[in-house]
């Protein structure tokens, strides 16, 4: 699956500053920033599902110890993701791991876009990252009710986890809810990372 | 009651209208149905009612500690605008409650909207409280600065902020509560330990914001005599 200009989800976009105050800009210049300054194991890139992360106990509890950073921007699709690795965001830091979570936000895109979408973002991490572990996050189910948006996010997650499948430095990895709230036998201290 | 409308046309701000379900999902529609269940089941004594501002109070420890036990609920939808909360409080999200006092944060994503015009939608949400309950003081939170240094949204939301003191009569049933100040460093930027996204409070922004509210609320929650309800039949 190639990432071409004909794929809105896979061209590289920055946010544009509608509202007026500039917010997009600020974090990610503050992420360039911090790529600059620390040395993280673990990078968190993704979304407000990464973002909101770092505001409650459980990134101190259990992503903090781990030397992570967290580059979450509530709003971002795949293509706003995609321009911050490409613009800085990846420069100066060698994390072990990539934890990428993203695509909920592609509103009009095909779940095909979405899927390649995610894979230029896989691919632009391996090319500066050549021996970081990239764990694919599945979209969660979103809305009270089945409705199109879930179909949509399942089918990206089905695309997602057969394309990673013959990569060797790519995982798909579902947190669906009733993964994670299964008791103690699942979740991230089961995942040994190399 | 409220001195200084500029137009005999209703501001755009004040003109109810639901979310429209562009994405699909019909979250929305689904929370607003949820909150016209709780007022069927509930009697709180506060209400928050707003946009995300409100909403996220919910997910911190201040909402435990300082809110849930003066028996509030919490009607806060992320994104909304005055026009939405307008819409939100006149199809049944004041039905069967009867609050003593009513928590209004709402405003600064009314991008729509001029300074002037989002001021109006804000008093014309307090004016809809004021008249279903009668009994009840309404407190405006004033919009806090956002975007990491000086911008026009702060600038309008100053603004706002300053026409709602201007036409707010005192005394009066509604209250205006200014918590931003204490936000800004001295060369007017604003932190991302206060507003993790420059826009959105963390845990230690709500700390800051919510003190002065509990303070407020407390104190006027004392000065309220208790109604006789006829009990539950």
């Amino acid at each position: 699956m190639s990432a071409g200009d004909s794929n809105p989800a896979a061209t590289p976009t920055p946010c544009e500053d509608i509202q007026g105050d500039g917010r997009w800009m600020s974090l990610h210049n503050r992420f360039v920033s911090d790529s600059k300054d620390k040395e993280p194991d673990v990078l968190f890139v993704g979304d407000s599902l990464v973002q909101l992360m770092h505001q409650f106990g459980v990134w101190r509890e259990l992503f903090s110890p781990l030397h992570a950073l967290n580059f979450g921007i509530g709003g971002d699709a795949t293509q706003h993701v995609l321009w911050r690795l490409s613009n800085g965001e990846l420069d100066n830091i060698s994390p072990k791991v990539v934890v990428l979570w993203v695509g909920t936000n592609n509103h009009g895109h095909s779940a095909e876009q979405i899927c390649g979408g995610l894979l230029a973002i896989v691919q632009v991490i391996k090319n500066k990252l050549p021996n970081a572990r990239i764990l694919v996050l599945g979209i969660l189910p979103r809305g009270k009710l089945p409705n199109p948006l879930r179909e949509r996010n399942t089918q990206v997650n089905h695309l997602v986890a057969e394309a990673v499948s013959s990569l060797p430095h790519a995982s798909f990895f579902s947190v669906d809810p009733g993964f994670v709230h299964c008791n103690g036998d699942c979740c991230f201290c089961n995942v040994t990372v190399h | 009651m409220f001195s200084g409308m500029s137009s005999d046309e209703p501001s755009p701000a004040a003109l109810p209208e639901p979310v429209e379900d562009v994405h699909g999902d019909g979250r929305w529609m689904s929370q607003h149905t949820r909150f016209v269940q709780e007022c069927k089941d509930a009697e709180p004594d506060v209400l928050f009612v707003g946009d995300s501002m409100i909403q996220l109070m919910r997910h911190h420890d201040i909402w435990r500690e300082l809110f849930s036990p003066l028996h509030a609920l919490n009607f806060g939808i992320g994104g909304d605008t005055t026009c939405n909360v307008l819409w939100r409080l006149q199809n049944g999200e004041l039905d069967n409650i009867k609050p003593k006092v009513v928590v209004l944060w709402v405003g600064t994503n009314n991008h729509q909207h001029s300074a002037e015009q989002v001021a109006e939608g804000v008093l014309a949400v307090a004016r809809l409280l004021t008249s279903r309950l009668p009994r009840a003081k309404v407190i405006i939170m004033g919009l806090l600065p956002r975007g990491e240094r000086p911008n026009p949204l702060r600038e309008k939301n100053a603004a706002v902020n300053a026409l709602l003191r201007a036409r707010l009569p005192r005394p009066g049933p509604v209250l205006l509560l200014d918590a931003g100040a204490g936000l800004l460093a001295p060369d007017g930027s604003l932190s991302q330990r206060d507003m993790f996204d420059y826009l959105h409070l963390t845990a230690a922004g709500y700390a800051a914001v919510s003190k002065p509210l509990s303070d407020l609320l407390l104190q006027i929650l004392e000065e309220t005599p208790e109604e006789r309800r006829a009990p539950p039949v």
